[in-house]
């Protein structure tokens, strides 16, 4: 009988005992795998958000964002100084125009004889448009104008009306950018449920990428055709934002949304992305400095995912604390249990002595029973991490992106709060299909981490059976034979 | 050959110190079996600790062939009672959950003999206290007391020691099943050229040793030396 099999036979002399101890272990070991599986699913995320949003700086002109505020748009010329900037790996234009459907918009004006210049084109040349060219189309806003819609048309007094106390129906318009790169307007990859896109978005095309609720509206499907400004486009796709709003709009390529507007080489904002995130902050600033603060704002898209960042860094915190502390736990529960075990079987240690049994055996022996209850009680405890960990994770992960989302507030949807429309104040769901990536993070737990927390509660073992026993072997044989 | 050199223990209780073993010497020679009788807590036990090297002397020495235990490193000493000693306990001490085989074998294992080697002596040793070493291999505790003592002795004899050192082998076991235990630790002193240092409060059993010494005090003396063929031969 070797010693390993002495201490196997150790760790079963008691047998409820032995399955008390396993179940414990387990549920403490099983709690760490989970905790750990959970640190590196988030961590896993944290790195994903920063590779992927967190290195996208956006640039309106100065003065001005999307529909709102004033100062001059940005041109092709500027876009070429941004590309230029160090760290700057891509620079995609995008050109916003709002499109009025031409039914209404002949209504409208049938209605409001003489008033003509700006009331002319609908209401898109408001006070605060420049950056923005109202055109006709063919396609029906896929969201009803409502009380928001009313209320921030009468705010924006598009309308130009002369006098007329009673407004005319007013419809939301559909938004239409030009997009240098297949990217949203926070450079964002677009989510195309159907079809294909655009191919070159640098290039003039007929072609057009519709939000899914605009295209259900409108009836239209891929290859379907609608006509802005009385030129027809086809349908090369459709795209899920994952927002009413969103949906409620399309893109073009640059060129043509720069034609339609009659305004070539003019940029409503750039998406600009670094090829790092440590380097998004001097980026920025020299961005800035490059382009002049008469002339553009800079902004860092993604300061308020830096919120969920943050936030899911403190997640990533708390589950290693979680899992140190029930590895913590695992050790303590060995420990007490050898101490325990060593205490009990203390004349017996006598008794290995006094035949002739060197330390070290005692102490193997005693570091092998630990290793058998710790095995025992990882493969249980894997199990039940296996099963606990993709439900911790996700918990963990999505419970904290709600405080996120309380704290990110208006998240660029692009054209923050002044649309007249239906979209209000952006808001609602701030991290959109970020918040659908979060939550749908399933843990997988990689061989290396089982491995780590595994040899780490083992160390804890090895020492926690190690000390009592050679704390009792070194005793006089004769001191733990004789008994209290 | 042991010699014992003015071996001194003592034990400070509270404030107060008792002295169990005080000044004692004697020698024995290889193949001796020996007896020390005495009183409850006279020191018998402590005397036969400080010779199994399971306690360390106050101070005097203990020699065996000629080497002192004293200053001996600790695993020198536990060398010493793996190679040299060989303990019988009045409670047996047998380790519970292993069986008769496995318990024999235990001492053998610790001095890193093969595992063939160690269960074709285990058996032959059983044999030799008179137990089936295939019927016993089951668990410790299912044995009677005479049979446990039988196999701790078989245990004390796994790595021939030069020395058996028993302490009260027989207290535990009724008056018949004592006395074969003394013969068996008669017939092995003889056959096995062991020295056995036994105590015992039984006088009839003390009489059928070849020395018997007394402690008294922390004071050992010996009785009248008997003839070991005298001892050995019926009446
Ligand atoms: N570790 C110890 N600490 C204090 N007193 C002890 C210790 N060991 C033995 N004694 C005392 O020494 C005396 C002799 O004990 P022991 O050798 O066990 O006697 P015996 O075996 O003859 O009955 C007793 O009075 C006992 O209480
Ligand atoms: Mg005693």
């Amino acid at each position: 009988m070797s010693v390993l099999a002495r201490s196997i036979g150790n760790a079963f002399r008691n047998k409820v005992r032995t399955a008390a101890v396993v179940a414990v272990l387990a549920v403490a070991i099983g709690l760490a795998l989970a905790m750990l599986v959970a640190n590196q699913a988030v961590a896993g995320k944290v790195a994903e958000l920063n590779a992927s949003v967190g290195t996208v700086l956006t640039v309106n002109p100065a003065g001005g964002q999307g529909f709102e505020g004033g100062g001059e748009p940005l041109t092709a010329e500027q876009a070429a100084t941004a590309a230029a900037v160090p760290n700057v790996s891509t620079v995609v234009g995008t050109k916003a125009l709002r499109l009025r459907n031409a039914a209404e918009v002949a209504a409208q004006t049938g209605t409001q004889a003489g008033a003509g210049g700006p009331g002319g084109q609908g209401g898109a040349a408001g006070p605060g448009s420049q950056s923005a060219t109202a055109v006709t189309t063919s396609l029906t806003a896929a969201v009803d104008a409502g009380t928001l819609g009313n209320r921030n048309q009468a705010a924006t007094g598009s309308t130009g009306t002369s006098g007329s106390s009673t407004a005319p129906a007013f419809s939301v318009p559909v938004t239409a950018t030009g997009i240098g790169a297949e990217v949203d307007t926070t450079g964002k990859a677009l989510a195309l449920t159907q079809g294909t896109g655009l191919g070159d978005y640098t290039a003039a095309s007929t072609g057009a990428l519709l939000g899914t609720t605009l295209a259900e509206k409108n009836g239209l499907s891929v290859g379907s055709t609608f006509t802005i400004k009385d030129q027809s486009f086809t349908v090369a796709g459709l795209f899920d934002a994952g927002t009413a709003f969103g949906n409620n709009a399309l893109y073009l390529t640059l060129p043509t949304a720069q034609t339609l507007a009659d305004l070539p080489g003019e940029l409503s904002t750039m998406v600009v992305t670094v090829n790092s995130m440590e380097n998004v902050d001097a980026a920025k600033t020299a961005l800035q400095a490059a382009l002049g603060t008469d002339k553009a704002d800079v902004s860092q898209g993604q300061r308020n995912l830096q919120t969920a960042v943050s936030s899911l860094g403190s997640v990533k915190n708390i589950s290693f604390i979680a899992f140190v502390a029930a590895l913590a736990t695992a050790g303590l529960i060995i420990l007490l249990i050898m101490v325990m075990l060593v205490r009990e079987r203390r004349r017996e240690i006598g008794v290995l002595k006094a035949i002739g049994a060197p330390n070290r055996t005692i102490g193997l022996q005693f570091v092998l029973e630990a290793l058998v209850l710790v095995a025992m009680g990882s493969v249980v405890g894997a199990a039940v991490a296996s099963f606990a960990s993709g439900g911790i994770a996700s918990a963990l992960i999505s419970s904290n992106t709600a405080t996120a989302a309380a704290t990110t507030g208006r998240r660029g949807q692009g054209f923050p709060g002044g649309v007249p429309g239906g979209a209000g104040f952006p808001g609602g769901n701030p991290l959109g299909g970020a918040n659908q990536l979060l939550t749908s993070v399933t843990a997988s737990a990689s061989p290396g981490v089982i491995a780590g927390g595994i040899a780490a509660v083992f160390g804890v073992a090895i020492i926690g059976a190690l000390v009592p026993a050679l704390l009792t072997a070194r005793i006089r044989p004769i001191e733990v034979l004789r008994g209290e | 050959m042991i010699e014992v050199k003015n071996l001194v223990r003592t034990f400070k209780s509270g404030d107060r110190t008792i002295t169990p073993v005080n000044d004692v010497s004697f020698e024995l020679e290889q193949g001796t079996l020996a007896s020390i009788v005495g009183k409850s807590g006279s020191g018998k036990s402590t005397l036969l600790s400080l010779l199994g090297a399971l306690d360390k002397p106050t101070s005097g020495d203990v020699l065996v062939n000629g080497v002192s235990l004293a200053g001996m490193p600790d695993g020198q000493l536990t060398e010493y009672r793996r190679r040299d000693i060989g303990f019988v306990f009045q409670q047996f001490n047998l380790i519970p959950n292993l069986s008769a085989l496995d318990n024999v074998m235990l001492p053998m294992e610790f001095a890193g003999i093969r595992k063939a080697a160690r269960q074709e002596r285990a058996r032959h040793l059983l044999e030799q206290v008179q137990l089936d070493p295939d019927k016993h291999v089951r668990r410790i505790n299912r044995l009677s007391g005479g049979e446990q003592q039988r196999v701790a002795i078989a245990r004390a004899l796994a790595n021939a020691p030069k020395l058996i050192l028993a302490d009260e082998p027989t207290g535990n076991l009724d008056e018949q099943t004592g006395e074969h235990i003394i013969e068996l630790l008669s017939s092995l002193s003889r056959n096995h050229n062991t020295t056995i240092l036994v105590v015992t409060h039984d006088r009839s059993l003390a009489n059928k040793t070849d020395r018997r010494f007394r402690l008294q005090q922390g004071q050992l003396t010996e009785e009248a030396a008997r003839s070991r063929i005298a001892a050995a031969s019926p009446a």
